[in-house]
């Protein structure tokens, strides 16, 4: 699962590591561009996290019938 | 709210960051943070938000780059690379040193350099809202 460096391939992420890190980057910039005050920010980030997570994973669900 | 609260250093910038400014300077403030990421609110005086811009934005280009996504030059020859272009122009002074940092090109034959592409141009598209955000701010919209 770990992330894994090869000097001609750069770094190799699989879907669901590359999904989390996107989501988190940007729930991280979101909640500190809409929001003030750390509590609410935390708040923020983390429903936005989850969200772009259970959205993500839904959506593959969804399209899970056609990708054969 | 009293005014001994607003004597504090704190609400002293805070009140500085939120006095809006003309049109020019707002216009200067929105430019620098997209040439530098998180620049615009750095000179705000929101340290907060301008750390967060740079290292969102900074991380995203590095994903970016690491995964050999597709850094778009100004010659793409359709409107789908013209538009990607945009996105990647959008992270203003970052772009030049993704195309600096990329020895190898770009490999989007692997789903991780499709990422890649997509991760550069969200942290160009992202550069562009920080920057729009920094104007609506230096003019007093946004807090």
């Amino acid at each position: 699962m770990a992330a894994r460096r090869d000097p001609d391939m750069g770094i190799y992420l699989n879907h669901f590591q590359a999904m989390t890190l996107f989501a988190l980057v940007i729930s991280i910039a979101f909640g500190f561009l809409s929001r003030r005050g750390a509590s609410e920010r935390f708040k923020y980030i983390a429903w936005s996290l989850i969200l772009f997570l259970l959205i993500g994973v839904g959506i593959g669900w969804a399209m899970y019938p056609f990708s054969r | 709210m009293t005014g001994e609260a607003n004597t504090t250093p704190e609400n002293a910038t805070s009140a500085l960051a939120y006095q809006p400014r003309s049109e020019g300077v707002a216009i200067v403030i929105g430019a620098a943070g997209w040439l530098l990421p998180g620049l615009g609110h750095a000179i705000l005086k929101m340290w907060g938000r301008a750390v967060a811009c740079f290292l969102t934005v900074g991380l995203l280009v590095l994903i970016g780059v690491g995964l050999r996504g597709n850094i778009f030059s100004s010659d793409a020859g359709d409107a789908f690379g013209m538009l990607g272009y945009i996105a990647d122009l959008g992270t203003g002074s970052f772009y030049f040193a993704a195309r600096a940092l990329e020895p190898l090109g770009s490999d989007v034959a692997h789903a991780g350099g499709d990422y890649g592409t997509r991760f550069l141009a969200a942290a160009g598209v992202l550069n562009l809202l920080a920057a729009l955000h920094a104007y609506e701010a230096a003019r007093g919209r946004k807090a």
